[in-house]
């Protein structure tokens, strides 16, 4: 008996681990950066070639675009995700992520961006007045998002409607 | 002729003598003859007759002589059968003496029996904890607890349940720490398990570890296989699954946390969980208590 009550107890002390390689919040962000490709329209020059998407900083995103990129395509175009290091580096992108290590470099990242037609995201709060187009917000502990309308199509992007209408906020 | 004649008189002594003896005993009597002889065979076949008999199959005696020698049979012949019938027969066969007047002069002879069967029972019961037989082990220790209980109605057995539920849920949750997944139902059989245990023993550490991760596994899981083209809607009715997950694991994982269980694993755990559920400051929170206990090592 007493053999057997160890081979119980040897069991039991096993224990289950987390599940590893899965960056829920990551994840989450990117289904919105593919879906947000889908609701808002670029200008026809921006239709050919690589759908570029930036990241600027370091953020874990980063990695998860590079996943998405490899099995998804914005229309016909194939994605291609970009890092830049610092704002002067920022190149020619339809989307242009700011993680949070550069959020308080905002106004030098809209300079930066404005001859070209970018979606500018963020995901701090208050950058959405500051000239994110886009700002990833969090509320009742479910990933949401706010629009601000001005600071898309002054761009040359169009939303659709559906956009605002899935919007936390627009403004 | 003479000679036949001598054998058939000698035949029919020998018979007689062996037969006679019988001769106005009931069957229990005859049961417990060949008893004494371990002739067991014999014995079933006339205790089985003593408990169909209306004059017999009211004592004590009777029951008791039925149990014991199905004991014996299963001892001789199904030792290694971890089902075995007479095991259970013997047991039922106790249980009904245990109803009968007289039952006391049987006492202690049918609690060392009912213990012994019972610890073959419990040892059964472990052996069969694999996914092919645990349904097996289940009834293997159902049947333990039953015969604890008839050899002794006021023992406690909560600290047996706890450690046979988490030896059942562990073996049950090992796929899920190899490259196997478990499904659903599976998962959801775990999970009862754990909450049995919790049930039992609120403050058990590894049952409130492992229904913790179960459930952040479970939201993990479902995040982790949305296709990128899903849409916002749908998206949103996925995140209200996933954040009532989330936020079902942290309650378990709080607990071991202040039971300070496997101290470094459950760190991890409540920062993933606030992770997931995008409460940054939290999760920060706990993943530099991870980094101070590592430079402390």
């Amino acid at each position: 008996m007493k053999k057997l009550v160890l081979i119980l107890v040897s069991l039991f002390i096993l224990n289950s681990g987390f599940k590893i390689g899965v960056d829920t919040n990551s994840k989450m962000k990117a289904i919105f950066i593919m879906n947000f490709t889908k609701l808002i329209e670029w200008p026809a020059s921006y239709r050919e070639g690589n759908f570029v998407v930036g990241v600027i900083g370091s953020s874990p995103l980063y990695s998860e675009l590079i996943k998405m990129a490899k099995t998804k395509k914005v229309a016909n175009q194939s994605l291609e995700i970009i890092k830049f290091e610092e704002v002067n580096d920022i190149a020619k992108c339809h989307i242009l992520y700011v993680s949070d290590n550069k959020s308080q470099d905002i106004s030098s990242v809209v300079k930066q961006v404005k001859p070209n037609s970018t979606l500018i995201i963020t995901a701090k709060q208050g950058l959405v007045d500051k000239g994110s187009g886009i700002n990833f917000v969090v509320k009742n502990n479910r990933q949401k998002f706010e629009l601000n309308k001005k600071n898309v199509e002054k761009y040359k992007l169009k939303i659709s409607s559906n956009l605002e209408a899935l919007a936390f906020s627009v403004k | 002729m003479n000679k036949r004649i001598y054998i058939l008189l000698i035949f029919l002594m020998l018979t007689s003598s062996i037969f006679g003896q019988f001769i106005g005993k009931d069957h229990l009597s005859i049961s417990l003859f060949y008893l004494q002889k371990t002739e067991l065979d014999s014995a079933k076949k006339y205790i089985d007759l003593a408990v169909e008999d209306e004059t017999l199959n009211t004592t004590a005696k009777s029951w008791y002589y039925k149990g014991y020698i199905y004991k014996d049979l299963y001892k001789d012949r199904e030792k290694s059968n971890k089902t075995s019938p007479l095991r259970l027969s013997s047991i039922k066969a106790f249980e009904k003496m245990l109803t009968l007047e007289g039952k006391e002069e049987f006492f202690v002879s049918t609690n060392r029996i009912l213990k012994y069967e019972a610890s073959t029972l419990y040892n059964d019961a472990a052996r069969m904890l694999d996914p092919a037989n645990y349904k097996l082990a289940e009834n293997s220790y159902f049947m333990f607890k039953k015969t604890m209980l008839l050899a002794d109605p006021t023992i406690d057995l909560k600290s047996r349940d706890v450690k046979f539920k988490l030896a059942l849920a562990s073996m049950l949750n090992r796929p899920s720490e190899t490259a196997n997944e478990l499904d659903s139902a599976q998962s959801a059989l775990v999970k009862e398990l754990y909450l049995e245990v919790l049930v039992l023993d609120e403050n058990n550490p590894a049952a409130n570890y492992n229904l913790a991760i179960l459930y952040y596994n479970d939201a993990a899981d479902v995040i982790n296989n949305i296709d990128y083209d899903i849409d916002l809607i749908e998206l949103d009715k996925i995140q209200d699954y996933c954040t009532e997950t989330f936020l079902k694991s942290l309650p378990y994982m709080l607990k071991s946390y202040n039971l300070q269980y496997k101290r470094k694993e459950t760190l991890v755990g409540l920062s993933n969980i606030y992770y997931g559920l995008i409460d940054m400051e939290k999760s920060e929170f706990y993943k530099k208590e991870l980094e101070d206990m590592e430079k402390e090592y």
